[in-house]
């Protein structure tokens, strides 16, 4: 998956952990176990990233998204951040990928 | 990856899920040819092995199957990057058109049989 994941820009490798960030936020009131699913195959996507040899210039926005998005859903963020607030932002990875098609 | 264009086994799916994500596979259903590829490990690749076969973008759509909530209307996830279209007004990930939902609904449960 590396291999692959490595070809993708960061912008489409941010979007795809969006999808994920989503299935693991969706399924938080429906089904717990899917959407820990979700949200570990999240993390293993944002650790993809941060050790794509390209972004080694821009990690800090990669990280930190990381950081806070785990501790958010983990339940012991410091910081007030909603659902809604997770989904638009990556949201926006999202459209900037795909605003030509 | 594979390209169903005639039917594929509930029980096929559940062996392609446990070796990918788990709990669910990603799939792309071209609503004109009424076909779809399934098992890949993005959208992004499926559409762009039916774009090789001749299929246009536009007729593509991105949902996740989910084959531990068949026969539920859980069963399809509407949800992928690949949806999101400007030009075609589809302005989220989901499919934003109740009848291209509907088309989607009826291909996939020609195409997957228990």
């Amino acid at each position: 998956m590396t291999t692959r994941w490595f070809k993708l820009s960061l912008m489409e490798q941010m979007a795809n952990i969006g999808s994920e960030v989503y299935r693991a936020i969706k399924w938080q009131k429906k089904d717990l176990t899917d959407s820990k699913k979700s949200f570990y195959r999240a993390l293993e996507l944002f650790n993809f990233t941060l050790s794509d040899p390209k972004n080694r210039q821009r990690l800090k926005e990669v990280s930190r998204a990381k950081e806070l998005f785990s501790s958010w859903y983990l339940g012991n963020s410091p910081y007030r951040q909603s659902a809604e607030e997770w989904e638009r932002y990556f949201f926006q990875f999202n459209l900037a990928c795909r605003l030509h098609t | 990856m594979k390209l169903i264009n005639k039917t594929i086994s509930l029980t096929e799916i559940i062996k392609m899920s446990k070796n990918q994500y788990g709990n669910l596979v990603k799939v792309v259903v071209d609503i004109d040819k009424k076909v779809m590829v399934i098992d890949g490990e993005l959208h992004a690749d499926e559409e762009a092995l039916l774009i090789q076969e001749g299929s246009r973008q536009s007729s593509l759509w991105g949902i996740n199957l989910y084959p531990d909530k068949y026969g539920s209307t859980d069963f399809i996830e509407f949800d992928s990057m690949i949806n999101l279209r400007p030009s075609q007004n589809n302005l989220s990930r989901g499919v934003d058109d109740t009848n291209t939902q509907e088309q989607i609904r009826q291909i996939v449960n020609t195409l997957v049989i228990k």
